[in-house]
């Protein structure tokens, strides 16, 4: 169990590592957290993790004997969150999540992760040389850019059909113009309520 | 514990013998056999570790360095560090205010460990020491950790060995010994003997001509104390909360001990 455990941290780490290195600068800030500790307390199914990062990247161990700085302990469907979303913020501040110590150390790592802009195209020319890759690259571009578009025009004419053909749902401005209708009846609902409260005070018998 | 023997009728009683794998050498002698099987093997070393342990080796090496504890602005001694895996990564994790000594007996694997981390920008808090474990010439409560992998089995006295480590160890240092032991399985232990016998010289003589050093080694893990033997002579020496982890069966057992 020992082994298979230290097998898939070294996998985990040779993959994240190799990653984090097509980031240009990704390892230089990764450098500045040299000896910070993290340590992820993933709860259900229940692992303790450690990440020690430094400027060859981050380093995963199932053990530290030594003290950590920063302790993050969350369920494993809030880790994979953390990982995945683009504001990690968000997912640090939920309830389910708790930090302990150095949380600008874990807030610094987050941003690094999130703010990572990977170099494939050097990755793939080491493979197949510049100029295929550059190829390569522009047409995945182009492919990607395409798709980026057409999700977009399926979106907005998805909710158009919704709100103005099919009539499903209500339109976005019509529901603005009701919550705005219904924030003023809040206020004069609140303001009914002030002036029945100073008649009720002003009609009440002195004590 | 197998060693040192006490010299037989007719033996010269100034120079007891010893093992030598299988063999019965002088004690003498055993410093010098074993000089010449990594004189052979230093140049493959590591593509002869990784083909024989199907690159377990490293595994083994990785729990090993999580259980030390070293943390930044530690002083480390790796004895017996060869090639230097371990060093390696100790000199990373004590940062620029830490240092790590390599030691090693053995002059070509010193010179391979060096200049393999040299070549991999691996420098600035490590130095290289050519070192015996019996008499390790550093002064008394240096180290806060000594780690010695794949050693302590060629050491001709290794009691006296852990002595000296617990001579060099601050207090509450660890010492960490990572070893070849006994499989914790009757069945397991007859396929690694197998493997042991006949492969491993066959493989050392594919790869390095030299079939004898691998046979040494083979022989060598059969005459090491298994783990309770190596424990109790750890606590014999004075070390305190001795404990240790079996690994691939009891193939390879990590031993870690505090000095008081």
């Amino acid at each position: 169990m020992t082994l298979l455990l230290q097998a898939a941290l070294a996998g985990a780490e040779a993959t994240v590592n190799r990653v984090l290195r097509l980031d240009g600068v990704a390892l230089k800030r990764l450098g500045r957290l040299a000896g910070k500790v993290l340590e992820v307390d993933c709860q259900a199914p229940a692992l303790r993790l450690f990440i020690l990062p430094d400027a060859d990247g981050l380093h995963l161990a199932a053990h530290h004997e030594a003290q950590v700085d920063c302790t993050l302990v969350a369920p494993a469907g809030n880790l994979l969150q953390l990982a995945l979303a683009k504001d990690k913020t968000r997912v640090l501040h939920s309830p389910e999540v708790t930090m302990g110590g150095d949380s600008a150390m874990l807030l610094e790592l987050a941003d690094i992760l999130q703010s990572l802009e990977l170099d494939w195209e050097y990755e793939v020319s080491r493979w197949l040389g510049p100029v295929p890759a550059h190829l390569l690259g522009a047409r995945l571009r182009g492919g990607m850019a395409w798709a980026g578009d057409s999700l977009e025009s399926l979106r907005l004419s998805l909710a158009d059909y919704l709100a103005e053909e099919s009539r499903s749902l209500v339109g976005q401005q019509e529901a603005e113009a009701r919550f705005a209708e219904l924030d003023q009846l809040k206020i004069s609902l609140d303001r009914l309520d002030a002036r029945i409260n100073r008649l009720t005070q002003k009609i009440k018998p002195d004590a | 514990m197998s060693e040192p023997r006490k010299p037989q009728a007719g033996q010269d009683s100034a120079d007891p013998t010893t093992h030598f794998g299988y063999k019965t050498v002088r004690e003498s002698e055993k410093a010098e056999k074993v000089a010449e099987v990594f004189h052979s093997v230093a140049a493959k070393y590591d593509l002869m570790n990784d083909l024989m342990s199907g690159g377990i080796h490293r595994l083994w090496k990785r729990f090993t360095i999580e259980l030390s504890g070293v943390r930044a602005g530690n002083r480390v001694l790796d004895i017996a560090g060869g090639t230097g895996d371990l060093t390696r990564q100790f000199s990373r994790l004590v940062g620029p205010t830490g240092e790590v000594v390599l030691a090693d007996i053995n002059a070509s694997m010193l010179k391979v460990g060096r200049d393999k981390l040299l070549d991999s920008g691996v420098a600035g808090n490590v130095s290289f020491v050519q070192a015996d474990a019996e008499k390790l010439p550093f002064p008394d409560n240096h180290f806060d950790a000594v780690t010695i992998a794949f050693g302590l089995r060629n050491v001709t006295h290794k009691d006296e060995a852990i002595r000296s480590m617990l001579r060099v160890l601050k207090p509450g240092g660890r010492l960490l010994v990572l070893e070849f032991s006994k499989p914790t399985s009757s069945l397991l232990s007859k396929a690694y003997d197998a493997y042991s016998f006949t492969l491993l010289p066959l493989m050392g003589k594919l790869v390095t001509n030299d079939s004898e050093s691998y046979r040494y080694l083979a022989e060598s893990i059969r005459m090491h104390p298994d783990q309770e033997t190596l424990k109790s002579m750890m606590v014999e020496a004075g070390f305190d909360r001795v404990t240790y982890h079996n690994m691939t069966g009891g193939v390879v057992a990590l031993h870690r001990g505090i000095k008081p």
